[in-house]
């Protein structure tokens, strides 16, 4: 095997991770975009998002697997069910605690995650699940794309398909709609926005809505990809998404997609070549450095305090 | 002046009637159970150390502090280190922990302490992620999943403590130790301002408090206590591995003081007295599969103690309220601001 072989061998590689990078990042913006858009309205880390990823999965499995619903049925079927759920949550944890302590919030917002994510052990048990694949659309495990070493999956394809579709939805929605002028009302400002019309409870549950709806989405999407569903999954994902919300600048769409992309990147690239015990260290790395250094994140517009 | 009824016991003297009553414990003939109960108890009271170290952070100070496990698991390895290598014993090792706790308070606090709490918050959770990422993978110094088995037992004048009640004793000392520190800390000028900053940052900022100056110190305190607790852990359970300081022990810890009442000394010693027990029942009740779910009442705990009573069992106003009338018995002087209605 002469050098130049080797040289392409480790080039198709890096190449092959890279495409695998940018699908887990397309993964991790769908979750970061239910941190952000909660953020930026209430400002609060709404903690049980990784939750609702984690039931997404879960759902959209048992649908498959107990009522032999199609993948696509269950999908939607899912979706829709996240997005509700989302709105429950804030209904019932969030909403009575608008006026309390930041503090108050947060702690409800651990007490959630932490609840819901026993919740599933108790009724799905700790046994790691996957989707079966004879009840999936054959096409998911074909190769869409292969050139020399480098296979890119219809599965990669589809997720990655859906995240830039469902961004862009996204950016439309928030610019160019009137709910989306309301979120961005309330994000500056929630007591003049209420003193001008807008029903900010009703926009946040919106929020909620959209936020879990992607989430939920995400959380198939892993599933299927992994082949592993398990309770814990969202715990571990969440603070990734987090991590990749603040990166691209916490309350902004567009960053959370950026950071969510480099944010995966970095994490296969460095569980590749650095380390692959630290993997989930590198993403915690990252938020910590990003936190410390640059708050703003890498797009985000810095926000002085509120007094 | 007050609605409330004065307790029949002079405050003073409530605390150490408590220990004389611990102390008695050993002592009642239990049959069988005794040494069970007592090692519950041990538990019980390392909890209570734990949780009165964390509450510093967002009790007094107002600051959500999610990696406090990380400082408990520096604590454990630090002294099963020791111990294993350097043969040393547990008192020097326990001022040693609390140190390299301290230590690592400050280079995480440092930094960190000047970001808005929901970032605090996150940053020290992925620190406490990170410290059990190491000990898993740095085999050379931790063994990593193999855990630290083979810790000597700690020994006090050339006797080695083996049976549970000097186990019991020795952390009600150290308890005894943590409740001093703490109890003079809220009474004290370095209190004062963290109540001050945990009352409005920007208020506190104004009356010429240095705001990072006093986070990183409740911050290293903080630590040192955890590491502290992680060090009789560690020379108790004679064997440590990963897996004992993963992010739950932090929820658990945190949801130990929500119960109890965030910010007062009383509740968060409650706190531990409830609900450590109560997880042993849960372990001998419940099925095996159904107690590993055990965090979801830990999780609902913090839900409606927020929702409901978010001061919690012993809320922090009614310390509060002690306090400012020992010190109204000091000056002998108005009470400033004016009595709710």
């Amino acid at each position: 095997m002469g050098p130049l072989h080797e040289l392409l061998d480790q080039s198709s590689l890096f190449l092959q991770q890279l495409v695998n990078g940018i699908t887990l990042g397309g993964v991790y913006a769908l979750i970061a975009v239910g941190y952000t858009m909660v953020y930026g309205v209430i400002q609060l880390i709404n903690f049980a998002h990784g939750e609702i990823y984690m039931l997404g999965a879960f759902l959209a499995y048992t649908m498959v697997t107990v009522l032999h619903l199609p993948f696509f049925v269950a999908f939607i079927l899912t979706i829709l069910l996240c997005s509700c759920f989302g709105i429950l949550l804030d209904f019932i944890a969030y909403r009575p605690l608008r006026q309390a302590p930041r503090l108050a919030a947060l702690i409800t917002a651990i007490g959630m995650s932490i609840f819901l994510q026993n919740l599933a052990l108790m009724i799905w048990g700790s046994q790691i699940k996957s989707f079966p694949r004879e009840l999936l659309p054959a096409v998911f495990s074909r190769p869409a794309l292969v050139l020399g070493e480098i296979t890119v999956s219809w599965l990669q394809i589809f997720i990655l398909t859906i995240t830039v579709l469902f961004m862009a939805i996204l950016h439309f929605i928030i610019h160019r709609t009137q709910v989306g002028t309301a979120m961005r009302a309330i994000s500056h400002d929630k007591v003049t926005s209420a003193l001008m019309g807008i029903g900010v409870n009703r926009v946040i549950s919106f929020t909620f809505a959209v936020g879990s709806a992607m989430g939920g989405m995400a959380g198939i999407l892993v599933g299927l990809y992994y082949n592993a569903i398990f309770p814990t999954m969202g715990y571990i994902a969440g603070i990734k998404a987090f991590a990749a919300a603040v990166l691209g600048g916490i309350g902004n769409v567009p960053g959370a997609m950026l950071g969510g992309g480099v944010l995966g990147i970095a994490e296969v690239l460095g569980a590749g070549y650095i380390s692959s015990e630290y993997r989930d260290g590198i993403s915690y790395a990252v938020m910590i450095a990003v936190i410390l250094f640059k708050p703003s994140g890498l797009i985000g517009k810095p926000t002085g305090d509120k007094v | 002046m007050s609605r409330r009824t004065r307790p029949a016991l002079p405050p003073g003297l409530i605390m150490p009637l408590i220990f004389l009553l611990a102390l008695l414990l050993p002592w009642i003939p239990l049959g069988p159970s005794s040494n069970y109960v007592l090692r519950v108890l041990t538990t019980a009271v390392l909890y209570m150390i734990l949780a009165l170290g964390l509450n510093i952070v967002p009790g007094f100070t107002g600051l959500l502090d999610l990696g406090y496990v990380g400082f408990y698991g520096i604590g454990a390895y630090t002294s099963g280190l020791l111990a294993i290598h350097y043969d040393l014993s547990f008192w020097w090792i326990l001022p040693l922990a609390a140190l390299n706790g301290a230590l690592w308070g400050i280079l995480l606090g440092a930094p960190t302490l000047r970001l808005t709490g929901d970032y605090f918050a996150i940053v020290t959770f992925g620190f406490s992620e990170l410290v059990v990422l190491v000990i898993r993978n740095e085999l050379w110094l931790t063994r990593g999943p193999m855990g630290l088995p083979g810790i000597s037992p700690p020994s006090l004048l050339g006797h080695t403590l083996t049976k549970d009640w000097e186990f019991f004793y020795l952390v009600l000392f150290l308890l005894a130790v943590v409740l001093f520190v703490v109890t003079r800390l809220e009474d004290s000028r370095l209190g004062r301002a963290w109540f001050a900053i945990r009352g409005d940052e920007i208020a506190a900022q104004c009356c010429g408090i240095n705001l990072i100056r006093y986070k990183v110190t409740a911050f290293a305190i903080s630590a040192s206590i955890g590491a502290m607790g992680g060090a009789f852990y560690a020379k108790w359970f004679k064997f440590i591995h990963p897996d004992m300081f993963k992010f739950w022990e932090s929820i658990l810890i945190l949801c130990l003081i929500v119960f109890g009442g965030m910010g007062s000394i009383r509740g968060t010693m409650l706190g531990a007295l409830v609900l450590i027990p109560l997880t042993e029942i849960l372990r001998a009740v419940l099925p095996q599969e159904l107690f590993s779910a055990r965090y979801l009442i830990y999780g609902l705990t913090l839900v409606l103690m927020m929702r409901w009573r978010p001061a919690g069992l012993i809320p922090f106003e009614r310390a509060q309220e002690a306090l400012a009338r020992r010190a109204e018995a000091r000056i002998r002087s108005r009470r400033g601001g004016e009595q709710g209605p």
